[in-house]
């Protein structure tokens, strides 16, 4: 059975919703419509436990899915269940037009009909997972994630670069932290992770995929070993170097020049010496590497030390580091060491500072280097090996800085501490947790997944590789005549789907003719309701875009009615096809809203629906029509008001 | 395809005329033709590039619009339903489809699915490997040569002066079997047939190749006759449709109507006679003297020798 649960929220929509008249007009489409004050209450949810069987087709017509879909998802008995946000996409952004914002609400509920008719019951995929888990790089963060993993019971293989030995844990001082500190960190992870397996040795080559990686390792007697991992974490080390400074400073030849990680324990016994610290102005230093920078200094300044900075721009992100820094009486000189002499036991240094466009001169006990910090040299060739992608520093890129900081561009291959950046002590652990945690939800959970997955028709695919080459997690590839679909490493976002030519991938619930069939609903419903008044569409992508869409109903960011949202999984599902149909069928404009740049969910997304926004203006432009009535934009929940601006006319 | 190069450079060199009709490819003639491409299905998948090894395929990437808006869709549909669902949304949307001009568009970079397939009539060998690497049927052969595209224009030279001793120069092939048997007989029974020719025995009439006609041509043969054993009864072959003089007959077809397209029309001809034919081979011979002569002297500047 068909049924409709509508929600009030506590009676609040009725100001602007008209419910008896929805209930009437839906009355034909449903079996039933029912109207209730709290669907995601306690007495809500009892009651659709009782009303709702596994074989009802169900539509909610209630708030955001993003709110209302989590407890319906233990709750409904039924699978086949689609969410209609007549709250945030039409009570709270309409509020000036209750007779339009009704339509709206009825056209909506409509969609959501045929929506639920097209709904397939969910794939699950029998996955064949493999726990153990292989940690490249023994440093702070490898020996954190291995500990971390360890302690939960999962096998892991701690794989070092062939030169590693125990001694080089401390050696270096990577991690911007006091060596007292790192030691006894150190010696912790060393005792909490030794039950994993350590090798020395070098990747050679991977296949297989997430869950399931085949990886051949040459050990360092020159033995070769393959093992079967579910997932790998890099957390390779950085590497430091003397920076171009380093000769002018005359470092290595006067005992008076210093790393800086050696300030700590030069002021500790001392105090009353002037002390230099000379940044190389052709080096970028990341954001640890400043901020480590001002807390050494300020510690060295409060020891009563005369500290002067010689800087061209200390990037940190605390600001407050600065200014403690000022207050702890740092001097900061604008300029470049250009000369240093030794005067006895003194070092005369020569700076011009460029503010001023003077030469100075200042005379100090100690010159302080920063080091440079590069990726660990072996890591292009290791991410040639596992094919991942660098930024443009060389260390490995995450897939999103923000939303998915420990993954990589490859399905089950995570980063954690220095292989991302540098970073210091405590950012590297929180890191490698991050990492850990990841893993364990991600790569090598057991149990079964469930969803809609791309079916690929033997019959009608032509082996193009279209797909193989458009998607972004490498979850389709080719097996001699066939393409074979991999559902682990499978993000769902359709984006394969827009670009077969000859739909020989269908995915499930939003096949081509269901898209097709909506659009088509959505211009029939409208005219019948609102007449010649115009229409326009937004297909939005259920990430970024529809987050901001829902935000513009949260802040109460209006806009008109005629703007009917359609949330595609990701944008890059929409091919031309779609973009056509809706101008087809009526739409007056066709806005296409997506993740923003760089920042798809599923890595490409956003690039390729500009791409197909683009090429379809271009058919338009040939064929004589207006091609500003189809654009590309993203929108992301931080600005609710890009919905208003976007269809700021009356659509 | 050095092969198919000379031979191409060969036919330009002895052209007097620009071609100006394509020319229809006999039944049996095989490695010339047309590739029709129906861009509406067409993916971009590349394979028919890979298949192809003369390289007479490309890949552009463009769309070229005014094809999909003129395609007819048959009843049962293209193969390719999204492709089918997109020409039909167009036309949807152009409605009248011959107002305004409707120009090929560019498909951005990392767009797949799209493109054109670009054909060379030149390297093409109608080989046919691209039509049956072809997931969608985008690919036909016609059975025309589009001689105008593959010679291009040719500039014209005022005829060459005809002087009062020449007499025509042929150079017969005749095949070792009964042709050749039959100039043999023509000479025992002392039948008189005029000086003209020069005779280049052949395996069989089947084994010449369009090279050595155009290599006669070039170097100041006046014309080029084929004789070959009497049809179906060829040595190699017998009534086969595949034996040496039938496949001649139509190559030589074929080449005649390409020396009509250039300017040498009727200095190409094909004739049959049996060992036992000595009389016909005689008047084969004087028939296409005459023929010749009545044409003139082969308006082909022939390459001068060498001299001190």
């Amino acid at each position: 059975m068909k049924k409709l649960f509508l929600c009030t929220c506590n009676k609040t929509l009725t100001r602007w919703l008209d419910f008896a008249r929805i209930e009437k007009e839906l009355g034909n489409t449903f079996e039933s419509v029912q109207v209730h004050d709290s669907l995601c209450l306690k007495e809500g949810l009892d009651y659709l436990d009782s009303e709702v069987s596994n074989d009802d087709a169900v539509v909610i017509g209630a708030c955001t899915s993003q709110i209302i879909g989590v407890p319906m998802e233990r709750r409904l008995k039924s699978e086949q269940v689609s969410f209609v946000p007549i709250r945030e996409h039409v009570a709270w952004v309409h509020k000036d037009d209750k007779n339009s914002a009704t339509n709206k609400a009825i056209v909506l509920l409509h969609d959501g009909a045929i929506h639920v008719d097209h709904l397939e019951p969910k794939t699950a995929v029998d996955l064949e997972i493999e726990k153990k888990v292989l940690v490249v790089g023994g440093g702070i963060a490898g020996l954190k994630v291995a500990s971390d993993l360890v302690q939960l019971g999962i096998p892991v293989i701690l794989l070092e670069p062939p030169e590693f030995n125990k001694d080089s844990y401390v050696g270096l001082n990577q991690f911007m932290a006091e060596s007292e500190i790192l030691k006894e960190t150190i010696k912790g992870l060393l005792s909490t992770s030794k039950d994993a397996e350590k090798l020395n040795g070098t990747i050679t080559s991977l296949s297989g995929r997430a869950g399931l990686y085949s990886v051949d390792v040459k050990l360092e007697d020159g033995k070769e070993k393959d093992m079967l991992v579910g997932a790998i974490v890099i957390a390779t080390n950085t590497e430091q170097s003397a920076p171009s400074l380093a000769k002018t400073a005359h470092y290595g030849k006067y005992d008076n020049t210093v790393f800086i990680s050696e300030l700590a324990t030069l002021t500790s016994n001392q105090s009353g010496k002037t002390i230099l610290v000379a940044q190389d102005p052709s080096y970028h230093e990341s954001d640890a590497e400043g901020s480590y920078l001002l807390r050494e200094v300020t510690q060295a300044a409060e020891k009563g030390n005369t500290i002067i900075v010689a800087h061209f721009n200390i990037y940190t992100k605390d600001e407050n580091l600065y200014r403690k820094a000022r207050e702890s009486g740092v001097i900061f000189v604008r300029g470049t060491l250009e000369k240093v002499d030794k005067k006895k036991d003194q070092l005369v240094c020569r700076l011009e500072n460029t503010l001023e466009s003077q030469i100075r001169e200042f005379t100090v006990d100690y010159i302080v280097l920063q080091p440079e910090r590069k990726p660990w040299s072996g890591t292009r060739n290791l991410a040639s090996t596992l094919d991942l992608e660098l930024d443009q520093n060389g260390f490995i890129k995450t897939r999103y800085s923000k939303m998915k900081p420990v993954q990589t561009s490859k399905r089950g291959i995570f980063i954690a501490g220095n292989a991302k950046t540098p970073m210091n002590l405590n950012d590297a652990l929180a890191s490698a947790s991050n990492a850990s945690l990841e893993v364990l939800k991600n790569a090598v959970a057991e149990g079964e997944r469930k969803g809609w997955i791309p079916v690929i028709d033997e019959e009608l695919c032509d082996v193009c590789e279209a797909c193989v080459k458009t998607c972004p997690n490498d979850a389709l590839r080719r097996d001699g005549d066939l393409i074979k679909h991999i559902p682990m490493n499978c993000e769902f976002c359709g984006i394969c789907v827009s670009a077969c030519p000859t739909r020989a991938i269908e995915f499930q619930s939003h096949n081509k003719d269901s898209w097709m069939a909506r659009l088509e609903a959505i211009a029939m419903n409208h005219k019948k309701l609102e007449g010649d008044k115009p229409f326009s569409l937004v297909y939005a992508c259920s990430e970024c875009a529809n987050a901001s869409i829902d935000q513009a109903g949260f802040t109460g960011k209006g806009y008109p009615t005629g703007n009917y949202v359609i949330q595609f999984p990701c944008a890059g599902m929409i091919s031309p096809i779609e973009i056509l149909k809706g101008l087809v069928v009526g739409a007056e404009n066709i806005t296409i809203a997506h993740c923003p740049p760089g920042g798809c969910h599923h890595q490409t997304g956003d690039h390729l629906s500009e791409l197909v926004v683009q090429f379809t203006q271009d058919m338009l432009t040939s064929i004589g029509q207006d091609p500003s009535r189809v654009k590309a934009t993203y929108m992301i929940a931080a600005l609710p008001n890009k919905m208003q601006e976007e269809v700021a006319h009356r659509g | 395809m050095d092969k198919r190069i000379k031979l191409l450079e060969a036919l330009r060199s002895i052209a007097v005329k620009t071609p100006t009709n394509e020319v229809e490819v006999p039944e049996k003639v095989v490695g010339f033709g047309t590739i029709e491409y129906k861009a509406q299905t067409c993916s971009a998948c590349k394979k028919c590039i890979v298949a192809c090894e003369p390289g007479a395929l490309d890949i552009d990437e463009t769309l070229n619009m005014h094809d999909y808006l003129r395609v007819t869709i048959p009843q049962e549909g293209f193969r390719s339903k999204n492709r089918e669902e997109l020409v039909t949304l167009l036309q949807n949307l152009k409605g009248d489809y011959d107002s305004g001009d409707v120009q090929a568009i560019s498909v951005p970079q990392g767009l797949p699915g799209y493109g054109s397939i670009l054909w060379s009539a030149e390297q093409c060998i109608a080989c046919e490997k691209c039509i049956e690497a072809c997931p969608e049927d985008c690919l036909t052969l016609q059975k025309t040569y589009k001689l105008p595209e593959i010679i291009g224009p040719i500039e014209a030279f005022p005829p060459k002066p005809t002087s009062k001793e020449w007499e025509p120069f042929i150079i017969c092939f005749v095949c070792w079997e009964c042709s050749h048997a039959a100039a043999d007989l023509a000479g025992l029974m002392h039948l008189h047939y005029p000086v003209s020719i020069r005779t280049i025995r052949l395996p069989c009439s089947g084994a010449l190749e369009p090279i050595h006609i155009m290599t006669a041509l070039e170097n100041g043969a006046d014309g080029v006759l084929v004789t070959g054993c009497l049809l179906s009864e060829c040595h190699y072959g017998g009534d086969s449709p595949k034996a040496g003089n039938f496949m001649q007959e139509d190559f030589v077809k074929f080449w005649s109507e390409i020396f009509e397209e250039i300017g040498l029309g009727g200095r190409l001809n094909i004739d049959f006679a049996s060992a036992a034919m000595g009389v016909k081979f005689a008047k084969i011979v004087e028939d296409f003297t005459e023929q010749i002569r009545k044409l003139g002297p082969s308006p082909i500047n022939v390459k001068t020798e060498v001299q001190e």
